[in-house]
């Protein structure tokens, strides 16, 4: 029997998804927009919906630099550090 | 870590591809004893890590590399180049992740300067971007297979174009530089003519330019600016890192009158500049200038202020390739917004 090797390799950092909220209620709510063309009109709807429907103890905006590239790492730790919940706005 | 499994030894083509580590092609079978040679060959050792592969940031070491290259079909000698072409990719300036996850349609293209372009035979001339060459098919797929399986940059879960484009099966070119007036891309970038390196550059596919009539460098310019202009869209402006490739025909035009290749790239910038009142959103198209860059401009609909196609001359990269006979080019263009990719290079390392 031959031998092969594999060619994929295991991720550096492994990561998960996050624990899903069952409600919105008291907790601080990060738009995230990417710098797409007209992303800042689907996160200004969401955010009035929001607004509308639940209670958040506050909506907070934030904006990557541009949509080509991951958010650098202070933006990430800012939200990290200070959200319950991140909604990011694709767009186009 | 090995592959354990009866299905391997029973078709083990299709077993790699039932398992999603190939490209859709089959592949060659890495088996132990293929993979040492081809680590031999390079005179790097198996554990030495080359890079993490975004955006999965997976582990290349040499080895994983090697594994890859060898189902690419690569030959043992081509490993250097694969190991340089991937450090490349990792580096930061690359921008891998978004290249590999975004909606766009860019692939690396892999492209070689120096000595080692004979001694593996990379193609540089007659059909390039074509099929025919082992070391341009399989160079750029191996790259491609480690863009998958270290990378994690499957089609349709995390790498997500729209519609991609053919040199994401390989994508892999040299530069004729025996055919060039000029220095080449690599000497250009700072490296001794005996040096052989790799550049990639995140690029859309290639796009060819026709033009058999014109005898002096303004009318073969304009030719070319008329078709860099359109590149990524027609109103799109400061643009990054693009790839110009003459054809030896047509290299002789600009180079037989004495022009240098800034004078070619200075030529093409300043052609491609367009007053902003012809880069306004909803003429000639829906898109435009963008929101804060018209906010500079009191009345856009009459303002002449020119706006540049590209960032900088530079960001028009040239080299020389192709046939020796007919006038043609090409335009490859970047996937470069501003602060995105940009044409990143590495030197080989033989041993």
């Amino acid at each position: 029997m031959s031998e092969y090797l594999d060619p994929t390799a295991p991720v550096a950092v492994p990561r998960k998804t996050a624990r899903r909220p069952s409600s919105l209620d008291g907790l601080v709510v990060t738009l995230l927009d990417i710098s797409k063309a007209k992303g800042d009109h689907l996160l200004d709807r969401i955010e009035e919906l929001l607004r509308e429907r639940a209670r958040p103890k506050a909506i907070v905006r934030k904006k990557k630099p541009t949509f080509a590239r991951p958010a650098p790492e202070p933006l990430r730790a800012e939200i990290v550090g200070g959200t319950g919940v991140l909604i990011e706005a694709l767009a186009d | 870590m090995s592959l354990a499994d009866p299905g391997l030894d029973a078709d083990a083509i299709e077993e790699l591809y039932a398992r999603g580590v190939t490209d859709g092609l089959p592949v060659v079978p890495p088996t132990r004893g293929r993979v040492e040679r081809t680590i031999a060959a390079s005179g790097r050792g198996p554990d030495e890590l080359i890079g993490l592969v975004p955006p999965n940031y997976g582990r290349a070491t040499v080895e994983k590399i090697a594994v890859n290259a060898v189902m690419a079909g690569c030959r043992p000698e081509y490993l250097p180049v694969v190991l340089a072409a991937v450090e490349a990719v990792c580096d930061d300036a690359f921008d891998l992740h978004g290249v590999s996850a975004t909606t766009n349609a860019p692939a690396p293209l892999v492209i070689v300067n120096g000595p080692l372009r004979g001694e593996l035979d990379i193609n540089c001339g007659a059909g390039v971007f074509g099929s025919g060459w082992r070391a341009n098919a399989t160079i750029g797929r191996a790259l491609r297979l480690v863009c998958v399986n270290v990378g994690g940059a499957r089609p349709g879960e995390v790498s997500m174009s729209t519609l991609a484009h053919p040199g994401r099966y390989t994508y892999c070119i040299g530069e004729r530089e025996e055919a060039s007036p000029w220095e080449s891309l690599a000497v250009e970038h700072g490296f001794a003519p005996g040096d052989s390196t790799v550049a990639v550059l995140a690029a859309d596919a290639p796009l060819g330019v026709y033009d058999q009539r014109s005898r002096t460098p303004e009318d073969l310019l304009a030719t070319l600016a008329a078709s860099l202009a359109v590149v990524a869209h027609h109103k799109m402006t400061h643009w990054g890192d693009t790839l110009l490739v003459l054809s030896p025909e047509h290299v002789r035009i600009p180079g037989d009158a004495g022009w240098t290749k800034a004078e070619v790239r200075r030529w093409l910038w300043e052609r491609l500049q367009r007053p902003v009142r012809e880069l306004l959103p909803g003429r000639d198209g829906g898109e435009g200038l963008p929101e804060h860059v018209l906010r500079k401009f009191p009345d856009p609909a009459r303002d002449d202020s020119p706006i540049a196609k590209f960032r900088s001359p530079d960001n028009i990269k040239i080299l020389v390739a192709g046939g020796t006979a007919g006038r043609f080019s090409a335009i490859v263009p970047g996937w470069t917004f501003s602060k995105g990719s940009a044409l990143v290079f590495r030197p080989i390392r033989t041993p």
